[in-house]
């Protein structure tokens, strides 16, 4: 079904999709992007190599077999960050530093409580995406090829 | 105090998604979970019934930057009333044995998204706590894993995407005429904006409510997905996802766009009165007890728009009064219907005489309720409306009761008398809500005062 051409563009692809999934990521407090965006570039990227290797070559390459644990470990985070800030009185989805305080820089990424709250976000929607499509791709291939 | 009831079924339900369902502790952790969370509720229902609405704003932001979470009684009597549902139907599959490994953690889910939206204050974030419920509820109609239950899923997922699909685009409209997304702010804007906006807003609010309360040009998905469930999703699916349309309707028609819902009452009338008339005539041609229950939502979702239709005090208390004893009537129906033996038939029976209206139950208090909405308008033909449609459920609920509990059948072995138990516990709530109507009226006109202080009318 597929060629040596989309073999190719499809493995050229996944590392600037990942890194350009990456940079929305980080960028978005002072740019446009956000974790969820981020999530769905990265699992699109990940389908892409499903559409092109088939689910079988993909699943010796990526470790896609840990999507669901991803996608978990992702909601976790998000929800703590959320809802931790509740145990000493603030309320839900309360982000530090607060306005206007000091904030730690790592090159120009901005430490702060609402990117680790977007990258829970980031992995939940990774996480399913790339969960979901390895489901629907084994169901079809086992149906094919039992 | 309002997150408590949001953050227990969330932090849980992520907790569970990750062990398998199967196992009876993480059942039971799930049910005990929702039991302190229904405790939660009560206590904030309780908080919000004395001294009024509660208001917090996330993150600590001004209102109009952060989401606004608001706990009024209608919202809390919503949620209470969906989880006490979900509750009930996740003891009954754990005790018939047929929960699955993803079971619990989705209906903590679900929990988790309806108590979102119930006490939301916030038009987006009405829509992403709706989206979860949904997405829940697209898995859990697929519980079971039979080619009938995925045939009937993947009709309901099409079917309420497209619903969906139609709530955000009304949000887009809210958004660009009114420009902010908070409710309180949504309603006062709203007498400002254009009519011609207005109405195509109040319309596609109305279509995406209607789909998912199953009215009657939009009810074509409901019967497969009710009758080809299993019983406990067919209950939850009717009893506490249901609730997310006549919530809608009054939250969005009599909260937010209160003139467009006076305007448009005649044409709500006659589409109500459609799908009671509708649905009572296709669920006496039915013999299958799970179908007849699936075309009798359809008519009970008439009663609540009618209610809606009339208005004001009375009309909009019948309608919270109608849909919190419509959920109630519903999960005691399907859940006995899918059980056999001793007390079972009595606890249908009770839950028969509900539908039609009739003493001692929860459905009388309700009936009567709407007739006085019919008399307050004044309306013959609604009176004769309601009168028609409880003789029409009489006939068909009391043909099923005879053909499923009165004729001799091949001996069925009997359910587990845990099983009956909880089937004639839920009899005993729907009986009382009769014997003690009350607590129901109060609540009904509480809810009523709150949309008529948020539409200003």
């Amino acid at each position: 079904m597929t060629g040596v051409l989309t073999e190719a563009v499809a493995r050229l692809l996944l590392a600037p999709s990942l890194i350009l999934a990456a940079a929305i990521l980080v960028k978005g407090y002072s740019d446009v992007g956000d974790g969820f965006t981020a999530g769905v570039v990265a699992g699109l990227a990940v389908l892409l190599q499903y559409a092109a290797f088939g689910y079988r070559r993909v699943e010796r390459v990526l470790p896609v077999r840990a999507a669901v644990g991803v996608a978990l470990a992702g909601l976790a985070l998000a929800l703590a960050v959320a809802f931790v800030p509740l145990l000493w009185g603030a309320e839900a989805v309360t982000h530090y530093p607060r306005p206007a305080e000091h904030v730690v820089h790592v090159g120009t990424v901005e430490l702060l409580t609402a990117v680790a709250f977007d990258v829970g976000v980031f992995l939940l929607v990774l996480g399913m995406s790339v969960g979901a499509v390895d489901a629907f791709a084994r169901a079809a291939g086992e149906r094919r090829e039992p | 105090m309002v997150y408590a009831p949001l953050a227990l079924p969330w932090l849980l339900a992520a907790g569970l998604a990750a062990l398998d369902g199967r196992r009876r502790s993480v059942g039971w952790v799930a049910a005990g979970t929702l039991t302190v969370h229904l405790a939660a509720l009560a206590w904030l229902g309780l908080d919000v019934f004395l001294d009024g609405p509660r208001e917090t704003v996330t993150g600590g932001w001004p209102a109009g930057i952060g989401i606004v979470l608001r706990a009024d009684a209608l919202g809390v009597a919503f949620a209470f009333v969906s989880s006490l549902v979900l509750l009930l139907a996740l003891v009954y599959e754990l005790q018939s044995g047929g929960s699955s490994r993803t079971f619990p953690a989705l209906v903590l889910f679900l929990a988790a998204g309806l108590t979102g939206l119930f006490l939301t204050g916030d038009v987006f974030s009405f829509f992403v706590f709706f989206e979860l419920s949904m997405m829940a509820s697209y898995v859990l109609s697929a519980h079971g894993g039979e080619a009938r239950q995925l045939g009937a899923a993947f009709i309901f997922a099409v079917v309420n995407l497209l619903g969906s699909f139609v709530f955000l685009i009304s949000v887009a409209a809210i958004y660009h005429v009114t420009g902010t997304l908070e409710m309180a702010a949504v309603a006062e804007r709203m007498t400002l904006v254009e009519p011609a906006s207005a109405i195509a807003i109040a319309v596609s609010v109305f279509v995406a409510f209607g789909v998912k309360l199953g009215l009657f040009p939009f009810h074509f998905w409901l019967p497969p997905i009710y009758a080809g469930a299993r019983p406990a999703v067919a209950a939850i699916l009717s009893g506490a996802v249901a609730n997310i349309g006549a919530y809608g309707l009054l939250r969005f028609g009599a909260g937010l766009l209160p003139l467009e819902l006076e305007l448009t009452a005649g044409a709500l009338a006659v589409l109500g009165a459609a799908s009671i008339v509708y649905g009572s005539a296709q669920a006496l041609s039915r013999r299958a007890t799970a179908e007849v229950l699936a075309y009798s939502s359809i008519g009970q979702a008439g009663y609540i728009l009618v209610a809606l239709a009339v208005g004001g005090r009375v009309g909009y208390a019948a309608a919270v009064v109608y849909a919190v004893a419509n959920s109630l009537n519903k999960v005691l129906l399907f859940l006995a219907a899918g059980a056999r033996g001793p007390l079972v038939g009595g606890a249908f029976a009770l839950g028969a005489l509900s539908v039609v209206g009739l003493p001692p139950s929860g459905g009388f208090v309700a009936k009567v309720e709407l007739f006085l909405a019919g008399l307050e308008a004044g309306s013959a033909v609604l009176v004769a409306l309601i009168v028609v449609g409880s003789l029409l459920s009489f006939v068909y609920m009391f043909q099923i009761y005879q053909h499923d509990y009165w004729r001799a059948r091949p001996a069925e072995p009997a359910s587990r008398t845990s099983v009956r138990l909880l089937v004639f516990a839920v009899a005993l709530l729907v009986l009382a809500a009769g014997v003690w109507p009350e607590p129901l009226l109060l609540l009904g006109e509480r809810c009523a005062d709150v949309l008529l202080a948020e539409g200003g009318g």
